[in-house]
């Protein structure tokens, strides 16, 4: 089983400690996100699982082999780097084999691989050409084509897509889905995007500060956010977090009270942290929404949504309302209507996910 | 008038004409500025770059473009007297005067042969430190070693002269010191002319190969490390590192500084020679140069020494244009 565990990971430099502690085990033929803002260690989690970086603490485990003191080369990964990392000097042929043949590979057996993988990367018209001659998108297949000729057990991707505009970054994210899918290696893939994170994953990994957050499935994140770090994070405007207090039948928040469903008995006065999402708010009202009052401030159309950017109070907030093909009548909305089931409530000081509400 | 009118819709066609004018004179038209507006826009967009050009372009027209002036009299019979204008003009004589002279034959041969030695070793030399310095992991021992190289760089000639000869001393030289230790006799190095040779080559290499490193260091620091990474997980180790990506990666650099060295290849190290030869290895270390210097200063043949100088650089310019088209043909790297 080609599995990946990670128990205890930690990386120091000196007395710096940079991540702390990684527990994670990614089962074999899995697609795992490892997705955090800048400086939250999961390149540096990656990097360790590559043998680029010591491991300070802890034990690294592929396919049930300790690996922490095993050389790169023998922990039978392929990497694919931010800048894809393809030597200037080589064609896209030897970029290719330049690992197969730093293992003696014969020669007929390499010039087989290549052909394949080419063939599978649409890369068959390039192999003579150099990197430099080469579109961006074009890069990036042949930084893949590098890793999968090898063969390896686990795939880590460091960033692969993001010196990629974003056009071509969703075409290759949905290339990169299919090509698992087909492969089926198991993979680690680093990104601080988090549409490529929920697009691709079969379980994503929330890193903050060196530590993880959350892991979990993409829907699981999404709709189950374990704190206010993850639920600001995930979701594109990020959820609404607004401080109120919890009352007999739901969260006041400023003069305003949004009913909560679920056990909410017993739990008044405590302060917490109402999380909504833009999405989640109707601007028609029903039996079981609160209406909150916002000063509307802005509509950035976005073709069949548009985003509205609104003050409550001293509190920014922002909500996607649908168009129909006409802004027109958002331009007027004064109050938005939240949806008791899907609010969210999280501890006004720890900040961690309430089992109250939703 | 019908088959004027038959094709245009029935209109006549002076109306046609007429409409298609007023057209043209409604709409816009566009005039690029000239040439020599766009320079004088720029020129007062960037005039602080030109200012800061200015030093060096008078420096070249000082001491480069107006003792060209003076290389005519590599043609005349010049007399200091007459001065450059005023000497006869003699056409080739003085070229046919050299190409005769077997002590300027045996200098042109000694220029070559010492050139092809120093690009022959003293060429990769630099490059070798310099992929050594890159292996070195302890930064400590890494900056003591570049600076001890470095060093010889910034002595001047002369001092490199008097260690040279004080190392190869017959009586007092460390070289022979060892020799007699180890029981054989002196070897009057400095004074035969099959040693010179070495001793230049080597000399030069030990004063500048340090020092040429660094462009070469520099060229290493710029490879991608993620290079290096792609290549570790891929299984390289450091000597393969080394031959597959920093060398073919810092090739650019050495070709470009190939290029210049071969430029150079009739500039033997003037004072280098000068002070460290002597009659008796006249025979292997009189080079262009010191000939020229000879014939030019001591004995007063200005004419001669300025058709052998011209000599000399035709040869150099003729060396680096092929090695640039060279270059450029086969690597896609070119000094212009």
């Amino acid at each position: 089983m080609s599995g990946v565990e990670l128990d205890g990971i930690v990386k120091a430099y000196g007395a710096l400690q940079v991540v702390h502690g990684i527990d994670l085990n990614v089962a074999e033929k899995e697609f795992v996100v490892l997705v955090g803002p800048s400086g939250c260690g999961k390149s540096t989690t990656l990097r360790m699982v590559a043998g680029l970086e010591e491991i300070t603490e802890g034990d690294l485990t592929i396919d049930g082999r300790r690996m922490n003191r095993v050389a790169p080369k023998d922990r039978d990964v392929a990497m694919v780097f931010q800048n894809y990392a393809l030597y200037p000097h080589l064609n896209v042929a030897d970029n290719m084999a330049f690992g197969l043949r730093i293992r003696k590979m014969p020669k007929a057996e390499i010039a087989t691989t290549i052909a394949d993988v080419a063939e599978i990367l649409g890369l068959t018209p390039y192999l003579d050409r150099r990197p430099a001659d080469l579109s961006g998108g074009q890069r990036q297949r042949v930084a893949m084509g590098r890793a999968i000729v090898r063969h390896p057990k686990v795939f880590l991707f460091d960033e692969p897509l993001s010196n990629l505009d974003a056009k071509l970054r969703t075409q290759m994210r949905a290339e990169i889905k299919r090509l698992h899918n087909r492969l089926g290696v198991t993979s680690i893939y680093v990104t601080h995007d988090q549409v490529e994170a929920m697009t691709l994953a079969d379980r994503i990994v929330v890193m903050n500060d060196g530590r993880i957050e959350q892991v979990g499935t993409p829907m699981e994140l999404f709709n189950h956010p374990a704190n206010t770090f993850v639920a600001g994070f995930l979701g594109s405007p990020p959820m609404n977090q607004i401080k109120g207090v919890l009352t007999e039948t739901g969260a006041k928040i400023g003069n305003t009270e949004i009913k909560l469903q679920g056990a909410i008995n017993g739990h008044a006065g405590r302060d917490v942290i109402v999380g909504i999402r833009p999405e989640h708010v109707t601007l028609g009202q029903t039996a079981e929404t609160s209406s909150l009052p916002i000063e509307l401030d802005l509509v950035e159309p976005l073709g069949s949504e548009a985003l509205l950017h609104a003050r409550y109070g001293n509190d920014n907030m922002v909500f996607k309302a649908d168009t129909n093909g006409d802004i027109a009548h958002l331009s007027g909305v004064e109050e938005v209507h939240v949806p008791a089931h899907l609010v969210k409530l999280f501890d006004a000081e720890t900040g961690r996910a309430l089992a109250l509400g939703a | 008038m019908s088959d004027r009118n038959s094709d245009f819709g029935g209109l006549p066609v002076d109306e046609l004409v007429a409409k298609a004018d007023a057209a043209l004179g409604q709409r816009k038209t566009r005039v690029r500025d000239s040439h020599w507006v766009r320079t004088w826009d720029h020129f007062r967009r960037e005039w602080q770059i030109y200012v800061m050009l200015l030093p060096t372009i008078i420096w070249f027209i000082v001491f480069l473009y107006k003792p060209m002036y003076g290389l005519q009299i590599a043609f005349k019979d010049y007399s200091i007297f007459r001065g450059v204008a005023n000497s006869p003009w003699v056409g080739f004589e003085h070229f046919q005067t050299l190409f005769s002279n077997d002590q300027f034959i045996r200098a042109v041969r000694n220029t070559v042969t010492i050139s092809f030695y120093n690009l022959l070793f003293g060429f990769p030399a630099p490059i070798i430190l310099a992929l050594m310095f890159n292996e070195i992991i302890n930064a400590t021992y890494k900056r003591t070693a570049q600076t001890i190289v470095y060093l010889p760089h910034f002595i001047s000639s002369v001092i490199i002269a008097g260690i040279v000869i004080t190392a190869f001393s017959p009586t007092a030289g460390i070289i022979n010191t060892i020799i007699s230790w180890l029981g054989f006799d002196p070897v009057y190095f400095l004074t035969q002319p099959e040693w010179f040779r070495p001793i230049f080559v080597g000399t030069g290499i030990w004063q500048e190969a340090g020092f040429g490193s660094i462009v070469f260091l520099a060229a290493i620091a710029g490879v991608n490390p993620s290079l290096y990474e792609s290549a570790v997980v891929d299984g390289a180790n450091r000597w393969q590192m080394m031959w597959k990506i920093t060398i073919p990666s810092i090739l650019p650099t050495i070709l470009i500084m190939l290029i210049i060295r071969i430029g150079n290849i009739m500039e033997v190290s003037f004072e280098l020679v000068i002070l460290l030869y002597q009659p008796s290895t006249y025979e292997t270390a009189d080079v262009v140069n010191t000939w020229v210097y000879r014939q030019g200063l001591q004995s007063g043949q200005y004419d001669l020494a300025a058709a052998a100088g011209l000599f000399n650089a035709v040869v150099a310019f003729v060396l680096v244009m092929t090695a640039n088209t060279l270059s450029r043909r086969f690597s896609r790297t070119s000094l212009w």
